[in-house]
């Protein structure tokens, strides 16, 4: 371990030794490269082969999905189950209710957690250790026992059937979990980078708002698809409490393709698959935040 | 200061939320000042009969025109959670659809509506299977929907090459059938003369009814398990030799899990106990074997005594109108519309089950298709009437019964009268 | 470790004096105002919401809520008469047992294996780790019914994938190889499908804390000689510290309340070897409805879970004293 300041940039002697330690350990890492690649890959397909499954089921006929011999790469593919799946009664207002939902609990639920675990993180105050307390044993109550107690609640102040009861509902689920997740992340900011802020001639606040949020980018975005994973994906709750059907979620949608004489597998999977890839896209458009590090741009002077 | 606008932009986004919902109808509310009638059915009327469905709405609306129809599809694994929880917080539906293993329970609690049979088609020629469902202590609180039987439905092709002359009249007939089928195809592993899952408790008990047994009998305002009877064990023991001879199923897993028809549509299976719908939906083009199609016939199970016939299960739907329903009168008129004569002439024909009623039993004689099945709906036997029954089936009493009979870990009769106490003891609680 | 770094305990925050400029009194009271403002819109969603349901959960453990009682609206009070037949219940014991240990070993295997996979993900070059993260976030996108069903299917019977490749691998014949008959491996499946369903949160979460740690303390401890382990052990993981106390009590939180994944593997109808506490609850409030008994049982899994966690907890709560 060294004891320089870790923020300062590297001494040049270190960096002569370093740069020859490096040649020599250029074939070694090559390898070593090609290894870890090889264990990625591994890592992707073992964790991936269900997925991957759901998808080419999506593709198949509907008599080769019950197949003595498995048909790994589905060679005679058909969109038939995704149009049918399409076709089906509700599938747009679902979509467009869960949309609803999903975005309303990612956006308010990251708001409310960022500024609890910024009072968590960064303040003492009376009534910390009680909030704490609070935000884990919620998280311990199960959720098929308060299905009655929550629909009663509901009922009483009639909003029952509304997206609303529902999207309270998610994100008092999301919150707890987002504040502690936030404050983990608050937690492992230095205190030289705010002290330095400060520094600077901001107040509190301004220290917080332009130096903390780009830190805890990461922690914001991991729990951001958490959160919509939750709202996306979930069942009972909106099965419960939306009677009506121009009203009810994919998670909902997804169980109509079960009747008393079986699974319609086929277009199940296609339905499946098309309610996973919105998850995807968010993903896709939030990653490049995880890996944003210490080290970009903070740090420098 | 910037957390400051962030607070407030939250605090705004949050209205604008509550706004946006808060003009959203809540339930029990119609639109445009109308009634609203809200009917709770299962997912199979949404897919296999929605024009029977959409063909009552019409007709009450058509009758009573301030008054809208809501159907509300519910999924059976679920269903008496919502309904549960909907009770509970007032919101329960105008019209409920229960499998009448199911109503039992709520009716012994007093959830339904009272009703009159004779205000309701077909009343005096209601399946019996399925009336006695809907009643209890002497009151009717349900109107029989449809009913499913089950039938051996066969490949007539296997049949004729295995030389198989007629179809079996006896058990031992059948037995004696499946034996044959096993000799010529039961080299492949994969080869079953009769598919027959562990779990399968309705094929499973029409055993035990046939050799006069019964699961339950109720003595002196008690109920008694008799699985473990001397005739009980004897069918048991019986079913066990013919589902080691002629099975290659899995042991653990009940006839849905796979669909059976589908395995059956793969072309290694000589039989299988299904219901009526089973036959069709092995040729269905999207997932079945439409190839099959003029292979597949059906008979009624027979019985152990020549030229009987087994007594099936009669599963099926029956529709309350739950108590708290504040539309009672328009409810009830729904389901007269539901379960007119032409209705489930429709209904029988489209979704190929047994109509609720006998006057229509005709319709499916003619349909060779249909035939045997209604055949076999004469003879038929029901689950003990209890309200504490839903909690056996719950406690997968038989169905561990079976597992336990078929993987060889008990003796047969052991496992019965475990199986017999447990039971007793259920029925009997609280 | 430099004593900059939080994995040393810094000084508790004080509110820092207002700067040396006009300041009115006010101004001084609305600052220490300021943390309550911050909390209280989350702590207000999170009580409007689950206030009054969990008094509701309270008063039904102590009353019997059966079916009439549910039409009528109106429990009867019985006081701790559930509680007592819940406890008595040897089955009831048997239970708990099974969900600590199906709860240990679940949580392990998440920590470690997600942590290995967040290593890996660090280690990857930049296409690769997209690749992986993205399978990692469809493994997380896919709804509990779609992943069962899809793990159902390749442990099936007849059908499966998984009897299919294993018999072709040479691993002896598991032609109509049953998975469930023998419980413990009906509950090896139910693991891997739990874990193979929390890895991606973990993995992810702790790859996003590892991007955290300076690159240039690694590179220096390596110069130093230091292996891999040493480096994780003394310079990533007190790093990290914070973000595997609160990943380690999630997990054993959730895990300890799975109840989709058992129920939907044994086809919603499990039997009692494979009864875990939720999944008791859940049978005598909806299956058996005994709303008072289930919701008694649910109050004794939280009770559980606070002794269980305890550690931890008091860990997590110690990290918002000391700083």
């Amino acid at each position: 371990m060294t004891a320089g300041t870790p923020v300062a940039p590297a001494p040049s002697a270190p960096a002569a030794t370093r740069r020859r330690v490096r040649l020599t350990a250029g074939r070694r890492k090559h390898g070593r490269r090609v290894l870890i690649n090889v264990v990625g890959l591994l890592v992707f397909a073992v964790m991936v082969f269900p997925v991957y499954w759901m998808v080419s089921t999506a593709f198949k006929h509907g008599q080769d999905i019950l197949a003595y011999k498995p048909e790994w790469i589905p060679l005679d593919a058909t969109l038939a189950n995704f149009s049918d799946a399409i076709h089906r009664a509700y599938f747009w207002d679902a979509v467009k209710n869960s949309l609803i939902i999903v975005s309303s609990v990612v956006g308010l639920s990251l708001v409310l957690a960022f500024l609890a675990a910024l009072a968590l993180a960064k303040f003492r105050f009376y009534g910390l250790k009680a909030f704490i307390v609070i935000i884990i044993v919620v998280q311990m109550v199960p959720l098929n026992a308060l299905i009655i107690p929550l629909y009663i609640s509901f009922s009483g102040v009639h909003l029952t059937n509304t997206l609303l009861g529902v999207i309270v509902t998610y994100m008092t689920f999301v919150l707890p979990f987002a504040v502690w997740t936030l404050r983990g992340f608050l937690h492992g900011v230095p205190k030289e980078l705010e002290e330095a802020a400060m520094v600077d001639g901001s107040t509190r606040f301004g220290a917080f708002a332009r130096i903390l949020l780009p830190l805890v980018g990461p922690g914001l975005v991991a729990t951001a698809i958490f959160a919509f994973i939750q709202a996306w994906n979930e069942f009972i709750i909106a099965y419960v409490f939306l009677s009506d059907p121009h009203r009810q979620t994919l998670g909902v949608w997804l169980a109509y393709f079960t009747t008393q004489r079986g699974t319609d597998w086929g277009p199940l999977m296609a339905g499946a698959t098309l309610t996973a890839l919105p998850v995807v896209i968010f993903f896709l458009l939030v990653h490049r935040r995880i890996a944003f590090g210490l080290t970009a741009g903070a740090v420098r002077g | 200061m910037k957390a400051r606008y962030i607070a407030a932009g939250c605090l705004a986004a949050a209205l604008a939320v509550i706004a946006s919902t808060a003009s959203a109808q809540r339930v029990g509310e119609p639109r445009t000042g109308a009634t609203k009638l809200r009917i709770w059915l299962q997912t199979d009327a949404q897919a296999n009969w929605p024009k029977v469905v959409a063909a009552a709405n019409a007709a009450v609306e058509r009758k009573h025109p301030g008054v809208e129809v809501s159907v509300e599809y519910q999924t059976w694994g679920n269903h008496l959670t919502k309904f549960d929880a909907a009770l509970a917080g007032g919101t329960a539906p105008d019209v409920i659809e229960m499998g009448n293993t199911e109503t039992t329970k709520y009716m012994a609690a007093h959830v339904f509506q009272p009703l009159k049979a004779k205000k309701y088609p077909n009343s005096r020629t209601w399946l019996r299977g399925l009336r006695d469902s809907c009643r209890f202590k002497g009151k009717l609180y349900c109107v029989p929907y449809y009913a499913g039987a089950r039938a051996v439905i066969y490949r007539k092709d296997l049949y004729k090459k295995a030389k198989i002359k007629h179809k079996p009249k006896s058990l031992k007939e059948f037995t004696a059938a499946g034996k044959k089928l096993m000799k010529k195809y039961g080299g492949d592993a994969d080869f079953s003369a009769l598919y027959f899952p562990g779990k399968y408790w309705y094929a499973s008990m029409s055993f035990v009814y046939d050799y006069g047994g019964r699961i339950a009998v109720l003595k002196h305002g008690k109920w008694r398990g008799t699985l473990g009877k001397p005739k009980a064990v004897r069918a048991l023991k019986k079913l066990k030799s013919v589902v080691r001879s002629l099975s290659r199923a899995s042991r653990t897993t009940d006839e849905a899990t796979p669909q059976q028809a589908l395995v059956f549509a793969k072309g290694k299976v000589g039989s299988f106990i299904g219901n009526g719908w089973e036959w069709p939906y092995a040729l269905d083009p999207k997932v079945g074997n439409p190839g099959l199609a003029g292979k597949i016939g059906a008979y009624p199970m027979p019985s152990h005594i020549k030229g009987r016939y087994m007594p099936t299960f009669l599963g099926g739907s029956d529709l309350a109108i739950p108590a708290p329903s504040r539309h009672k009168p328009l409810a009830a008129e729904w389901i007269r519309a539901f379960t007119s004569t032409k209705s489930e002439r429709k209904l029988a024909k489209v979704g190929k089950v047994i109509p609720n009623t006998t006057k229509l039993a005709n319709i499916n004689r003619s349909n060779p298709q249909l035939a045997p099945f209604a055949k076999a709906a004469k003879y038929s036997w029901f689950v003990p009437t209890s309200p504490n029954w839903v909690n056996v089936e719950s406690a997968n009493v038989l169905q561990n019964m079976l597992v336990t009979i078929f993987t060889g870990r008990s003796s047969v009769k052991q496992a019965a009268k475990h199986a017999s106490s447990q039971i007793t003891q259920i029925l009997n609680a609280g | 470790m430099s004593e900059r770094f939080p994995a040393v305990p810094a000084p508790a925050a004080e509110l820092l004096p207002p700067r040396p400029r006009r300041r009115f009194r006010a101004d001084r009271i609305a600052g220490r105002l300021v943390p309550y403002g911050l909390v209280v819109p989350a702590a207000a969603v999170i009580c409007a919401v689950l206030g009054y349901p969990l008094y509701l959960l309270g008063k039904l453990s102590l009353e019997k809520y059966d079916l009439e009682q549910v039409l009528t609206r109106k429990g009867v009070w019985v006081g701790a008469a559930n509680y007592t037949k819940v406890l008595g219940d040897s089955e009831f014991w048997h239970v708990v047992g099974r969900t600590l240990i199906f709860t240990t070993v679940n949580v392990s295997l998440t920590m470690v294996l997600g942590t290995l996979i967040a290593l890996l993900l660090a280690a990857l070059g930049r296409f690769m780790r997209l690749l992986l993260t993205t399978g990692l976030v469809l493994v997380w996108a896919m709804p509990v019914v779609v992943s069962v069903n899809i793990w159902l299917w390749m442990v099936d019977y007849e059908f499966g994938v998984a009897n299919w490749t294993l018999s072709h691998l040479g691993l002896g014949s598991f032609r109509h190889h049953d998975w469930f008959v023998n419980p413990w491996s009906g509950w090896g499946v139910i693991t891997a499908v739990v874990v193979w369903g929390a890895l991606p949160f973990v993995a992810i979460t702790i790859y996003a804390g590892l991007t955290q740690v300076p690159e240039e303390l690694v590179e220096a401890a390596a110069i130093d000689g230091a292996g891999g382990w040493r480096v994780f052990r003394d310079i990533t993981f007190p790093i990290l510290k914070p973000i595997f106390i609160i990943l380690t009590s999630l997990s054993i939180i959730w895990d300890f309340q799975v109840f989709n994944q058992v129920w939907l593997m044994r086809d919603q109808r499990p039997t009692s070897d494979y009864y875990l506490m939720s999944v008791y609850s859940f049978v005598e409030s909806f299956k058996i409805s005994h709303y008072g008994l289930g919701s008694a049982i649910a109050l004794i899994m939280v009770a559980t879970m606070l002794v269980v966690s305890f550690v931890y907890v008091r860990q997590m709560v110690k990290l918002g004293e000391v700083r």
